[in-house]
């Protein structure tokens, strides 16, 4: 009976150990499709893309299927929803397995996670480089992103350009319009975040605890990286990083930073009027829509700099992403297709700009008039030719294939600064957690 | 135990086939030989899909690089050297076993108690209690984390109800603070686990035999008296059962930390469990390190095991 039951625990014991070494197998090898739902070299009509957000880069995907279809009418895309965190997973069980089989033909990539898939598996992607897909028609900067060694890997799609939005009528009640928060540096938008609370019991911004994303755009805007150029992490003794976690803290403090813990409950503070705006990439204009009774409430303006900071700007990034062709893929049709949409045409993204708020970084999109043309939403104000603007003025980013680890570190290290560690103590340590991961 | 218990039904024939063993008649044998053919489909099964996968993630702990470039480790216990530098696994440690302690004592002496208030004749709508009970063991990990965090969220139920009540002024950030965000992951196993335990109990309960009880009682002992010296020995060996079963469990942890606080704050709720799936998946993967993390947790859960049945059963 004793041994029975120390067998028993032992085998209840190893379920973690098999969970991991399921994935270390080597020998599955090119394994049949029986679900038929994923991608596949045989030819034929249908492209399957892998995406996260139905209304945004879904809908995008489904537009631009609509557009090639005009030529291609037999062409169809079978889109699955697939959020970040489980795509990422995703990747790398398939890639540690070698079942290549079961990728979709396309599928989509966080810009800041692109160098970091593709070094460590290069095997899930196809080189677009010499596919004939025009990447010489998108900034460098973004391409940057699914590029290694020479090779690109990715088709950018939506930019992450940084904006200031805000609740015009809630600032309003101070006395405030968008050009008072225009052009600003973060203690003056403190000040005037503070007389906005006290007027009208809103916080200024909202941001999920113990994710610095907010952080992270103050750092960038002041034009530092959490990585050298070198790739080696540059979290202690960074002066911007320091004085971008003051000022966070500082409005966490006064009650005009409002910390949620889910990225529901930030979209909540948005759309329920819990909060007089928001600063983040350009894409969450999409969700901002999607509370229609504040049609006309909203503004877009640049960001705050950060006054302790020389050559601060009022520009950042945040997010973006690039759409990866696998290696799976039916890769003639899979080029062709984001080679005439995504990479070719004006009427694409013409028609995805007002209605999902993808800001293009196809440089061709922007000569459209669409660009120019007031967004009644936002009082009509022509918010994506002031998007492109400040997209010019965005300083570089080092992201690295340790940008994920750099940022769960910072993050922990903030959580860890509000709860009374010394600043200084806390960033070593979040230094030394990026190390650790690297060696 | 005077009566005849599925356990030692089974003992005596095996006990017989032990000694007749040299002369097997051919029926005999035949019966032998299906005895043979049913075991073999699952011991293969257990045998292949989880002795050889463990055998492999032992070998993948000695290995590292990233992702598929895998390589042998040199030193070869080189990922079992790095966790000794690895902060984050020494505070996920830590968490685990904190859940580990506070957690398992209270789950299982509530359990006690519940079953026995349950295991009561006069108790009316028994059925409708027992459900009741088990119900949350029916409900998958992640639907009832999920339902904890909105529960629990700044806006959420408990908050809006202790605001409603007059108790606090500010909605209280229960995930966002590490005492209190243990403290949601704790009450969520306990409403989660408590019932699955009770049936355990329940059914010790129901095998003890009434003569000791009524025993017992004619000697003049008290019900508490009765409960402490005739009803729990003879539970020992369910409640050691379950003491290493939540254990292994607890030490194993994963839903809970991932839906339900996500780790947060500052990877204060975190599992060990949940930092090997960090580590292996949504980071640069180092599947070498992350193998080597499960056997390290394979250990703590056998060394606690073996510990408990020392100190637990005093049978053999």
């Amino acid at each position: 009976m004793t041994k029975f039951r120390t067998g028993m625990t032992m085998a209840a014991a190893a379920t973690l150990a098999i969970t991991l070494s399921a994935c270390s197998s080597s020998d599955g090898g090119d394994s049949a499709d029986p679900s038929g739902d994923t991608g596949g070299g045989e030819g034929g009509n249908t492209l399957t893309v892998w995406a996260w957000d139905p209304a945004f880069n879904i809908y995008a995907m489904e537009e631009a299927e609509k557009v090639y279809q005009q030529e291609h009418p037999d062409f169809t895309l079978d889109i699955q929803e697939v959020t970040w965190e489980d795509l990422q997973p995703r990747l790398t069980t398939l890639a540690q397995s070698q079942e290549f089989g079961e990728l979709p033909d396309i599928f989509l990539m966080q810009n800041n996670a692109f160098q970091k898939n593709a070094i460590n598996y290069p095997d899930l992607f196809t080189d677009i480089t010499d596919l004939g897909i025009g990447l010489e028609e998108f900034p460098e900067g973004v391409v940057a992103y699914s590029t290694v060694d020479g090779a690109n890997y990715g088709v950018p799609f939506d930019s992450g350009t940084a904006i200031n939005a805000l609740r015009t009528d809630i600032i309003g009640e101070a006395g405030y319009t968008v050009d008072d928060f225009t052009d600003v540096t973060w203690s003056e938008f403190i000040a005037m975040g503070e007389e906005v609370l006290a007027a009208t019991g809103t916080p200024m911004l909202s941001g999920i605890a113990g994710e610095p994303d907010t952080i992270l755009m103050m750092l960038q805007s002041a034009g530092q990286s959490m990585f050298d150029a070198e790739g080696n992490p540059t979290i202690t003794d960074n002066a911007a990083l320091d004085a971008s976690i003051e000022v966070y803290n500082e409005m966490v403090d006064k009650g005009i930073y409002l910390e949620v813990n889910s990225w529901d409950e930030y979209i909540g503070t948005i759309v329920n009027g819990g909060v007089a705006g928001t600063i983040n990439g350009v894409w969450i204009s999409g969700s901002i829509q999607t509370a229609e009774d504040q049609a006309g409430n909203w503004a877009v303006t640049n960001l705050p700099a950060i006054e302790a900071v020389d050559g601060a700007t009022h520009f950042s990034a945040n997010g973006g992403s690039s759409w990866a062709i696998s290696s799976n893929a039916d890769v003639e049709l899979a080029a062709d297709f984001l080679a005439t949409t995504f990479a070719g045409s004006t009427e694409f993204y013409d028609t995805i700009l007002p209605s999902a708020g993808a800001v293009a970084n196809w440089i061709p999109a922007g000569d459209s008039d669409v660009y120019n043309q007031p967004v009644d939403f936002f009082g009509g104000q022509p918010i994506y030719a002031d998007v492109i603007s400040f997209g010019a003025g965005v300083p570089a980013n080092n992201t690295g294939a340790y940008y994920y680890e750099a940022r769960d570190a910072v993050g922990v290290a903030i959580t860890q600064i509000k709860g009374g560690t010394d600043p200084a103590a806390a960033l070593d340590e979040a230094q030394a957690t990026v190390e650790f991961a690297m060696s | 135990m005077s009566t005849m218990t599925p356990a030692t039904m089974l003992k005596r024939p095996e006990r017989n086939k032990g000694g007749a063993k040299r002369q097997l008649s051919p029926a005999a044998k035949r019966r032998s030989l299906t005895g043979w053919a049913f075991l073999i489909p699952a011991a293969v099964l257990i045998g292949v899909m989880m002795f050889w996968p463990m055998f492999q993630a032992l070998i993948l702990s000695f290995q590292t690089g990233r992702g598929t470039n895998l390589d042998w480790a040199d030193p070869l216990l080189f990922n079992y050297d790095r966790m000794l530098d690895d902060d984050v696994f020494r505070l996920t440690m830590t968490n685990t076993l904190l859940y580990l302690v506070i957690q398992v004592p209270i789950m299982l002496i509530s359990a006690l108690v519940l079953a026995n208030i349950l295991n009561n004749p006069r108790l009316r709508w028994k059925s409708f209690w027992r459900t009741a009970i088990f119900v949350p063991a029916a409900i998958s990990l992640v639907s009832y984390s999920l339902v904890f965090r909105t529960i629990f969220a700044t806006d959420g139920l408990v908050n809006d109800f202790l605001l409603w009540v007059g108790f606090i002024d500010l909605p209280i950030n229960w995930l966002g603070e590490t005492g209190t965000a243990r403290l949601v992951i704790i009450l969520g196993l306990l409403w989660r686990w408590t019932g699955f335990n009770v049936i355990f109990y329940l059914a010790a309960l129901q095998n003890i035999d009434p003569t000791t009880l009524e025993a017992a009682k004619m000697d003049g002992a008290g019900p508490i008296r009765t409960f402490f010296s005739v009803t729990i020995p003879q539970m020992k060996p369910m409640i050691l059962l379950t003491v290493i079963m939540s254990t292994n469990g607890t030490i194993q942890m994963f839903d809970e930390s991932y839906n339900l606080t996500r780790g947060g704050p500052a990877n204060t709720t975190m599992t060990m469990s949940h930092y090997l799936y960090e580590v292996s998946f949504q980071n640069n993967p180092n599947f070498g390190y992350g193998a080597a993390l499960s056997y390290v947790i394979l250990i703590i859960v056998a060394v606690l095991a073996a510990i408990q049945m020392k100190v637990g059963d005093k049978r053999d």
